[in-house]
């Protein structure tokens, strides 16, 4: 190990500085951000790099009053969560038996649930409107869970199937041979065992739901409308308003990312997809 | 794959696992078939959601058959070709950053250095930032020719330059320097070029980080061995390293290929109405009155997205199941 910790001079020094730079320069658009958002209007759209500045809560405050954040961010939170909570309870069963009981076919099948991630959102839009107004499921929180989760479902399959099958095959025979019935093997054995992978395919599920910015913006008018909604509503005429819109920019991805940053260990293996071993 | 244990009974009955993969099988055929069917037939018919000539065009009906004139329709519009450049150009330059990126800096952080939790951390950041954000905080705050960093940059090297030119001796050598012009990245080529660097900072975490998981199960005693052979640190990245790496550069290209050729927040947010757009995009601007070229087009988009994952299906299918 000690031969190749550090071999040359350029690790002992340039690496760490470098490092720290490269993490900072990928930062920096966020701190930008937050800074931004601590501004007043006037002082966010001064030309002159400006680090220094009194500090006001004022865009954090204006919030709801301008933008009805706390809506927005409650519909967030119940789309995401039910969504995660149906495609794993579709998708565990399901990666299941392709795990345990692959067949010939389960490769072809799983290429085919994730080619449907390829199929163009805009193609299907009119169609979709028209379909669920007439249905009567427009703009409702039922709709948003159900498209969220149809749209992370074959991701979510993916995910836990690479994981079930790092489990010894042995474990579940056993289970079987004791008589444990096949809900049993699913809760008393698989569960457990595979708490971390299943804990990141939700983490990981439940992020892409946050950020999702197609469907839950053109399915949705008010009732049922997420944050991205209100970030894109809010766009075009605000180029005065940096201020503001960083605030609220701000309040719309934070959530995520402090749960990414606590969750980070569980998300590094989980996003691998069985790339590594 | 293994026989399974005489008198096993899930293993000899194949109903079972076919019936736990039927509610996921089911709901995502639904999914896709039913918009599919209604885009193939509104792609064959004559449908537009305005029309004071022709009202009857305004519902669906087989009556207003148009075989395959949408198709023709849209072969013509000089903005199809552009688009289908264009996705490719956006999905192929983020694909190739993020790859470069993310191996240079996973190998960057590979080793041990203080202060290497919270680099992580911050670089693992932008990975989480919703894509609507990503395109408003780059788009006005970063990038803007006056607003953003890149204005004031560009308006304090110039004023830098300016003072030096009455520096004494070395003032003439800045006098020939040229006025730095902040780049508009409003424009349709310097829109694509926005929506790239946005995508790429998105996306490099993400690359990085599966690199990384990757490196840490790299053979150490083999490179060990090398290095006591005299291998240089570019031998060892490009024969022991990189070959590693293959497989999940391969993921890295395959997951985000699936996310990128639908992109379509960062595209309308930065570029509303200058012309740059991919085909969901240019789908999205059929749609707003044209809903027979629109599907049209999106059959066109199926086929490219077929093409791409049969591709894909070549590059990564065998080492799926291992």
């Amino acid at each position: 190990m000690a031969i190749v910790a550090e071999t040359s001079r350029f690790g002992k020094l340039s690496r760490p500085v470098l490092a720290w730079i490269v993490g900072l320069l990928f930062f920096f658009p966020i701190f930008w951000m937050i800074l931004t958002s601590f501004k007043t209007d006037a002082d966010a759209v001064k030309p002159e790099f400006l680090l220094f500045f009194t500090p006001t809560l004022e865009n954090y405050l204006n919030m709801t009053e301008n933008y009805d954040y706390w809506r927005f961010a409650t519909n967030s939170v119940i789309t995401s969560v039910f969504a995660t909570v149906f495609a794993l309870a579709v998708g565990i069963p399901c990666a299941y038996a392709m795990a345990f009981n692959p067949s010939r076919s389960t490769k072809d099948v799983l290429m085919w649930m994730l080619s449907t991630k390829m199929l163009p959102a805009a193609a299907v839009l009119y169609p979709m409107t028209f379909l669920t107004k007439s249905l009567g499921v427009f703009d409702t929180h039922f709709l948003i869970i159900v498209v969220l989760m149809l749209i992370n479902l074959p991701i979510v399959i993916w995910m836990l199937f690479t994981y079930f099958k790092e489990i010894p095959k042995d474990i579940i025979e056993a289970g079987q041979m004791d008589g444990v019935s096949t809900w049993g093997e699913v809760k008393e054995i698989l569960i457990p065992l595979a708490w971390g992978g299943i804990a990141s395919t939700a983490l990981l599920c439940f992020i892409f739901c946050w950020n999702e910015a197609y469907w839950t913006v053109r399915l949705t008018t008010t009732e049922a409308a997420t944050l991205s909604k209100l970030i894109e509503g809010n766009r075009a005429p605000e180029g005065l308003f940096f201020g503001r819109l960083s605030a609220v920019s701000a309040a719309a991805v934070g959530p995520i990312i402090v749960l990414g940053w606590f969750c980070q260990k569980q998300l590094v293996q989980g996003l691998t997809f069985g790339a590594v071993k | 794959m293994r026989r399974a244990a005489p008198g096993s009974r899930v293993m000899s009955d194949r109903k079972l696992p076919r019936l736990l993969q039927t509610p996921a099988v089911l709901l995502l055929l639904i999914w896709m078939l039913i918009p599919l069917g209604m885009t193939l037939y509104f792609s064959f018919i004559r449908y537009v959601l305005n029309s004071l000539r022709r009202p009857e065009w305004t519902t669906p009906s087989l009556s207003n058959w148009r075989g395959f004139g949408n198709y023709q329709f849209v072969l013509n519009n000089k903005d199809f070709l552009f688009a289908i450049q264009n996705s490719l150009l956006i999905v192929c330059s983020i694909l190739f950053l993020t790859v470069i990126l993310g191996v240079l800096i996973a190998v960057l952080i590979n080793k041990a250095f203080p202060g290497r939790g919270i680099v992580r951390v911050l670089l693992i950041s932008p990975f989480f930032v919703m894509p609507a954000v990503n395109a408003v905080l780059w788009i006005n705050m970063i990038l803007d020719p006056v607003l953003g960093l890149q204005g004031l940059a560009v308006n304090g090297i110039n004023g830098m330059i300016a003072s030096l030119q009455n520096a004494p001796v070395v003032g003439w050598f800045f006098s020939l320097w040229p006025q730095l012009e902040p780049i508009s990245f409003r424009a349709t080529q310097t829109s694509a070029y926005a929506v790239i660097i946005m995508v790429t900072w998105q996306w490099t975490p993400f690359a990085v980080l599966i690199f990384m998981t990757s490196l840490q199960s790299e053979d150490q005693q083999q490179k060990e061995a090398a290095v006591l052979d005299g291998a240089g640190l570019w031998s060892q990245f490009r024969f022991l390293t990189l070959p590693h790496l293959s497989r999940p550069i391969a993921i890295v290209v395959m997951i985000q290929a699936i996310f990128h050729l639908s992109l379509y927040a960062e595209i309308e947010i930065v570029s509303r109405g200058n012309g740059n757009k991919n085909l969901p995009y240019l789908i999205g601007e059929f749609a707003n009155n044209n809903i027979g070229a629109a599907s049209a087009t999106g059959i066109f988009a199926v086929i490219l997205a077929n093409i791409v994952a049969i591709f894909l299906l070549r590059m990564i299918g065998k080492t799926l199941m291992e």
